[in-house]
């Protein structure tokens, strides 16, 4: 390998042999529950890419999960494709959203590009909503076929995926590239200045991390068996961002770390009373305070105290 | 169309926009300040609309005095809410990154929804007709509550005009908003004005949700609608300019009613074209200037 074995690497490596082997020990309904915070790091950690690593705060990220959703469940259940050219157009929906969308918003930074993408992942709500012929509306898309069928299986599917593009994104920061992507972040006149299209580097970078959400969901789709218009609505889009956060956007373990955990505090809130939303409020507003730089934020404190730093 | 329907979707949009300016207004004045994005003023708009439910239909029942009263209610319990939010949740936030002001308000829209929840209950709340009489416009009819409401934004926005150029409140907040620093220096007690300025903002959205409460049934995250709509108006518009929310209010307003009888897959996603392309273009909205960097 090309780069050097960090603590980050070793860290990420024993989280996935650990959730290699963990779902023996659960049943289904949590399998089902780690599969989609597996999908939900996988999404954290691109979004991180843009957020993290580039210094764009995107407020409409759903738009790419529901690219890859709505892409793959229209072409498997609609227009009856087989799965590779569900997938060849779940893809090309993707692309399509992310240059376009991209091009356009890049144009602005800090709020402004917050505001725009927020604008178009609303424009994308708008029209899964109202075009019912070919998104199903409101009631969405039902009975979109699973391979492997059983959640055991399927899990082990979204497994390998997810730790492939999780190292990859490990990977892309340490490359020429993903060092444009900072240089760009810590001070984009001086990147300007040393040669780099700045523009350039933040399109790709919005694109790559688009495609990271896309896939995420183009996994979700089948794992749901059915989607709604809810993934596109401007609350998941802030799920996204939260849930990074919570984690850490220092760097790619923080941010899958917080996908992973943002399901089960969900869930256990859920679980343990009838007012969730209270619960989980109330934790959020919690990290803000005690956690500012996310769970991971804890763990490198925690330490360097046993180090004596 | 015909001219009474135009007539009659005309007011439709008017009050609609009457509505939005209300909300929008507040969210515009606390970012021109505080460069705070408050993800939880639709949360507040929410609160407003169930006070007026409350002390209309569950305590004094239907008239014109207690309309009056709950709007008083609405502003006052929701504007206190803000400072408590202001000052115990936000404050020891400023010197933070701003990130972590955003993840605290989208907390509190987890929050005040459930309170919200526990007290009045997960069910609709709808009131069972509108107050006040009718006009009619040949078939159709204009509830002269559509007219009232109008005219509550109008003179809400002409008591901002007043209150910005003409108090000397006012003309402290504007300094503020073009630089945090010079003002402190010249002695303007900036910590005093920042909760000033999030009460009253908090303040507009209550009573936006009182006004809206006799039209749209008040629910447990009916924020999140009209917040998204907001964010789309304060853009189009220009981020802190309370002329910027007014005619944003209307630009949108307009164009959703009358998008909805023209060409109704189109209804919502107007309104996001048009913000796309006035950001595109104007970056800092119709009325917006450069605004001061965050401190």
């Amino acid at each position: 390998m090309m780069f050097k074995i960090d603590n980050e690497l070793y860290s990420l490596i024993t989280l996935f042999i650990f959730l290699a082997v963990i779902p023996q020990f659960l049943s289904i309904y949590n399998v089902r529950l780690l599969s989609v915070g597996l999908l939900y790091g996988l999404a954290a950690v691109g979004f991180n890419l843009l957020y993290g690593y580039t210094g764009l705060l995107s407020f409409g990220h759903a738009m790419f999960w529901s690219a890859g959703a709505y892409g793959l469940a229209i072409g498997l259940v609609k227009l009856n494709l087989d799965p590779l050219m569900s997938i060849l157009l779940a893809f090309t929906l993707t692309f399509t959203v992310a240059i376009v969308t991209g091009y356009l918003s890049l144009r602005h930074t800090e709020i402004y590009f917050a505001m725009l993408t927020l604008a178009f992942a609303q424009l994308i709500y708008a029209l899964i909503i109202k075009l019912r012929d070919i998104t199903g509306g409101d009631e969405g898309i039902y009975g979109i076929p699973r391979f492997p069928s059983d959640i055991g299986g399927y899990y082990y599917l979204i497994y390998i995926i997810v730790f492939i593009l999780v190292i990859l994104a490990w990977w892309i920061v340490r490359t020429p590239l993903g060092l444009g992507f900072q240089a760009v972040r810590d001070n984009p006149y001086r990147a300007e200045a040393l040669g780099l299209d700045v523009r350039r580097v933040r399109l790709i970078s919005f694109v790559l991390s688009g495609f990271y959400l896309s896939i995420a969901g183009m996994l979700y789709a089948p794992l749901n068996r059915a989607i709604t218009p809810d993934i596109a609505f401007w609350t998941f889009s802030a799920i996204i961002v939260i849930m990074t956060i919570i984690g850490g956007s220092k760097n790619v373990l923080g941010a899958f770390i917080g996908g992973l955990i943002f399901i089960y505090i969900n869930t256990q809130a859920m679980n343990l009373t009838e007012f969730w939303q209270l619960t989980l409020g109330i934790i959020l507003a919690l990290l803000v305070y005690l956690a500012p730089y996310g769970i991971v934020g804890i763990f490198e404190r925690v330490l360097r105290y046993v180090r004596g730093g | 169309m015909d001219i009474n329907l135009f007539i009659v979707q005309l007011f439709n949009a008017l009050f609609f926009a009457s509505i939005l300016f209300l909300i929008s207004s507040g969210l515009s004045l606390i970012y021109g300040i505080m460069k705070i994005l408050n993800l939880a003023h639709g949360a507040l708009y929410m609160v407003g609309a169930y006070i007026t439910f409350t002390v209309v239909i569950l305590w004094l029942g239907l008239s014109w005095y207690s309309m009056v009263i709950a709007y008083i209610a609405s502003i006052a319990v929701v504007a206190s809410l803000g400072i408590y939010i202001e000052r115990i949740l936000l404050k020891p936030l400023y010197n933070k990154p701003q990130d972590l002001q955003l993840l605290l308000t989208f907390a509190l829209i987890f929050i005040l929804d459930d309170i919200v929840k526990m007290i009045w209950g997960a069910q609709y709340r709808a009131f069972p007709t509108i107050p006040g009489w009718s006009l009619s416009v040949g078939e159709y009819q204009i509830p002269v509550y559509f007219i009232a409401t109008i005219l509550i934004a109008l003179g809400v926005a002409l008591l901002l005009h007043w209150f910005f150029t003409k108090t000397i409140y006012g003309k402290m907040i504007r300094a503020i908003s073009y630089s945090l620093e010079t003002s402190a220096i010249l002695g303007i007690n900036t910590d005093k004005l920042f909760a000033l300025s999030f009460a009253l903002g908090a303040g507009l959205a209550g009573l936006a949700g009182g006004v809206a409460v006799p039209l749209y049934t008040a629910s447990p995250g009916m924020g999140g609608d009209a917040i998204v709509l907001s964010f789309a108006v304060i853009v189009i518009g220009g981020m802190g300019s309370i002329l910027g929310a007014f005619v944003g209010s209307l630009i949108v307003g307009l164009s959703r009613v009358f998008m909805a009888i023209i060409y109704p897959v189109f209804e919502i996603a107007l309104i996001y074209i048009i913000m796309a392309i006035i950001l595109m273009f104007r970056p800092t909205g119709l009325f917006g200037r450069e605004m001061r960097e965050r401190r």
